[in-house]
């Protein structure tokens, strides 16, 4: 008894030092190549290309302090694979890398113009699916193909794709994560909007891959397919039609003054009234701003209460008609339901919705849409009168 | 492979059995006896269920009582 | 009696608890929205009447043999012949149960981290894990309970909290836009979870402080149900009508939080909450079923039969599914009817046969008398 209990003891003692080797999955971060941005583009015979950037560790070993002039070596390099589906072309990606990819840090999903047009919806649904990609990375769309944008080397940033979500994340124009992406195409909408990137040409002097990619438009989807796009002046429209709008500066010239007056936003909210009666949809949009003085242009003194009314049915004025045109392009032209209308009437309509559910891509360019700003000048700024006039030539 | 596992399978029993046995009393005869009884069943069933792993299993039969309550769920 | 430890109605109510939401926290809203939608959040509502009625019929089954647990007093009622019958099916219950229920945890783990562990391996440490729990005894499992809820608890807060930045209200709009069918049809699948309350049967005898047993058995019931609702509403507000499409929608939700750029990637605390919750769920299942079964077979000691049973839940939880689709689609399907039926359409037959026999045997008695 006793020898049995001591070699059960032993053998006890065996099985756990080999569960203490650690877990199975165990991978060594110098074994992995961390991808901090990915780039879909589809080829010409309609094949899927994946291009990844992967951080380089090198600065972390100290030594040569960045490669300065030869040859670009910036902190990051790019490879593709090609495949018949992203994960395919990941296996072939991976051929060509020394180290496992790893999705963890993917900070941006770059679609080519093609691969966009082409349907988005398989690519999603991988970046869902694997267990390593987030949810939360920025999508966006890029004029030409994913590749070229990623290969860029940025002058401030450390890549092209922290670039990208710097961008995405100052809200300056639209922002999408992979999530709001799902969201959208699988909403009542049936479209989606994904911001645009455009290379920036380089500066003089400079080579021709030292530059940055901007979001510059915004690629609109029917399904999940791209149908358009829509550049930087209409997309602020369409903000205020998403209720999205972060920051915009807005110039008006008043009736009968010489000289611009700029404002900016500091606070805007867009609330959706739907209403529906005898077989007509109608939106009635109130879009709401609050917004400081920028720039006085003109000899007005801001201090009039009567010069700040001007000034405001200026602005509200010019935000209509950015609003409006949006809503043309978009509602008329595209037909794309971007803004969300679907989901709002159907909060507010249940049993009416559903009946014309399945019309909802004819009805929707038929929606009267009713547009009411109110803007509201909060402040002047750190000036009263404008600066730099003779007292006797302001406007009181 | 297969006979790797049911190796597998007979190392993990022995182990139970050299750590457990000891600690049952010699009075205890019917603890013995069930001891024995539930070790060799699960050993037996699961060599039968390394060689023919595709073997229906208890929730199959589950399932096949309840179908038609389940069915209401299902779409 | 075999089990000699005490513990507390506290004690009773927070182990419930932590054994009902520990698996239910994870699987229940996608299984939920797919039925009820946006309606999601009133579901676990309707599904709670399911976990009183539980509490309730456990309590009276109690109050009639209060030193006795299921096994014992189904020998009682129904005499040793449907009596050991019924046993063998709670037995038989337990063990499939279980076996789910860990291989619900194994597919977790090996999903969503350790893609290539084996998943018998990852099963296999939390077993032996918990074997070690019950082989302590039920007073270790509560102080245990006590010791992890806590933590649960304010973890799920902190990850609520973080994730109203991303939550948007609307989703949940238009609330009951099918009337309440949807959200009902959603409930059915919670019920199953909220019958696993049933397990205090084998856990009353050994409460010490009895009269406030069903107070905390209620107690519980409420903390599950708002837990669970809570749950839905932040995952419905983060997600909206993607919930069903994921197949752990607070998984999905948590890994989306992001405060200012440097709070993120805090799944793993999604992983430590299910880790440690699971490993209490099954060592109060795996407690159930070796004292159920020591009680069964008439054993004194059910300590010696711990590592045999320990090696049956292995093995059924490898078999009770081929993958995790057919564990899923089980769930989600007949599951929840199987789990009323046993536990609580059988508790609530033997009540009635008990109340009765009780009631015959008191008037025979006054016949005497008289």
């Amino acid at each position: 008894m006793g020898i049995l209990q001591k070699a059960a003891k032993i053998l006890f003692v065996c099985v756990h030092l080999m569960l203490l080797s650690g877990c199975w999955d165990r991978t060594e971060v110098n074994d992995l190549a961390l991808i901090v941005g990915l780039g879909i583009d589809q080829k010409k015979d309609g094949k899927i290309m994946l291009t990844v950037q992967l951080v380089v560790p090198k600065s972390i070993g100290g030594g040569g302090q960045m490669g300065g002039g030869g040859g670009g070596g910036g902190e990051t390099i790019v490879r593709s694979g090609t495949g018949a589906t992203v994960a395919d072309a990941i296996s072939n990606l991976q051929e060509k890398l020394s180290r496992r990819v790893f999705w963890g840090h993917t900070k941006v999903v770059v679609f080519g113009e093609r691969a966009a047009k082409a349907g988005i919806r398989q690519h999603l649904d991988f970046l869902s699916r694997n267990p390593q990609t987030r949810l939360r990375s920025n999508v966006l769309v890029s004029k030409g193909t994913a590749k070229s944008v990623l290969e860029l080397l940025p002058p401030i940033e450390q890549s092209s794709a922290e670039v990208m979500r710097e961008l995405s994340e100052s809200q300056l124009l639209l922002r999408v994560t992979i999530k709001d992406a799902l969201q959208m195409l699988s909403g009542d909408a049936g479209a989606a909007a994904l911001p645009m990137v455009k290379i920036l040409p380089p500066e003089k002097g400079k080579k021709e891959l030292q530059t940055i990619a901007f979001i510059q438009r915004t690629a609109i989807f029917k399904k999940d397919k791209m149908i358009g796009d829509i550049d930087d002046k209409l997309t602020r429209g369409v903000l205020w039609l998403r209720n999205e709008i972060k920051l915009a500066n807005i110039t008006v010239r008043l009736k009968g003054e010489k000289g611009n007056i700029t404002s900016t936003l500091i606070r805007a909210h867009t609330e959706f009234i739907p209403k529906y009666g005898k077989g007509k949809w109608k939106m009635i949009v109130k879009a709401t701003a609050e917004d400081d003085i920028l720039l006085n242009g003109t000899k007005l003194d801001l201090l009039n209460p009567k010069h700040t009314k001007m000034i405001e049915k200026e602005l509200e004025n010019e935000t209509d008609k950015r609003i409006r045109a949006a809503l043309k392009k978009v509602q008329k032209e595209l037909k794309a339901d971007i803004f969300g209308f679907a989901e709002i009437f159907h909060r507010k309509y249940p049993r009416e919705w559903n009946r014309v559910k399945n019309r909802w891509e004819e009805i929707f360019p038929t929606v009267e849409v009713v547009v009411k700003t109110k803007v509201y000048v909060r402040r002047p700024g750190m000036n009263t009168a404008p600066q730099g006039l003779p007292e006797q030539e302001v406007k009181q | 492979m297969k006979t790797g596992f049911i190796l597998g399978t007979l190392v993990l029993v022995a182990l139970i059995f050299l750590y457990e046995w000891p600690r049952i009393n010699r009075t205890q005869k019917k603890e013995k006896i069930v001891f024995i009884a539930l070790l060799s069943l699960g050993t037996i069933l699961a060599i039968v269920l390394i060689l023919n792993p595709d073997l229906p299993g208890p929730t199959q039969m589950i399932d096949y009582i309840y179908k038609p309550l389940g069915r209401m769920l299902g779409k | 009696m075999i089990e000699k430890g005490k513990i507390s109605a506290t004690q009773m109510g927070i182990m419930m608890y932590l054994t009902i939401i520990a698996t239910a926290i994870l699987l229940v809203p996608a299984i939920t929205a797919r039925q009820a939608k946006q309606d999601m959040w009133l579901s676990p509502f309707w599904a709670s009447f399911i976990g009183f009625l539980t509490v309730y019929i456990a309590v009276q089954l109690h109050q009639l043999y209060p030193q006795k647990n299921l096994i014992e007093y189904s020998e009682d009622i129904l005499g040793k012949f449907l009596g050991k019958a019924v046993g063998l099916i709670f037995l038989f219950f337990y063990l499939h149960v279980s076996g789910i229920i860990i291989r619900e945890y194994g597919e977790f783990i090996v999903g969503s981290f350790l893609l290539h562990t084996p998943l018998v391996f990852v099963m296999g440490t939390i077993i032996l894990v918990c074997s070690f729990a019950v082989r302590c005894g039920l007073e270790v499992i509560g102080r245990l309970a006590e010791m992890i809820v806590p933590v649960v608890i304010i973890m799920i807060l902190i990850l609520l909290i973080l994730l109203i930045p991303d939550m948007e209200v609307a989703n949940m709009f238009p609330i009951m836009e099918k009337g309440m069918m949807p959200s009902l049809k959603g409930a059915v699948i919670p019920q199953g979870w909220f019958t696993e309350f049933f397990l205090i049967a084998f856990l009353l005898p050994y409460v010490a402080d009895r009269n406030k047993a069903k107070k905390w058995g209620m107690i519980s019931v409420v903390a599950v149900m708002l837990t669970l609702s809570f749950v839905n509403i932040a995952v419905l507000f983060v997600l909206g009508e993607l919930t069903a499409g994921f197949i752990y929608p607070a998984m999905s939700a948590v890994r989306y939080i992001s405060i200012a750029g440097f709070l993120e990637h805090i799944e793993a605390i999604v992983a430590a909450l299910w880790v440690a919750g699971v490993f209490l769920k099954i060592a109060v299942f795996y407690y159930a079923l070796v004292l159920g079964t020591a009680q069964w077979l008439n054993l004194s000691d059910y300590r010696p039969i711990i590592f045999p049973v320990g090696f049956l839940l292995l093995l059924f939880s490898i078999w009770s599914a081929s993958n995790l689709m057919e564990l899923t689609h089980f769930l989600g399907s007949s599951s929840p009817f199987y789990r009323i039926s046993i536990q609580m359409g059988i508790p609530l037959i033997l009540l009635f046969i008990a109340k009765w026999r009780k009631r015959a045997s008191n008037s025979n008695q006054g016949k005497y008398q008289g």
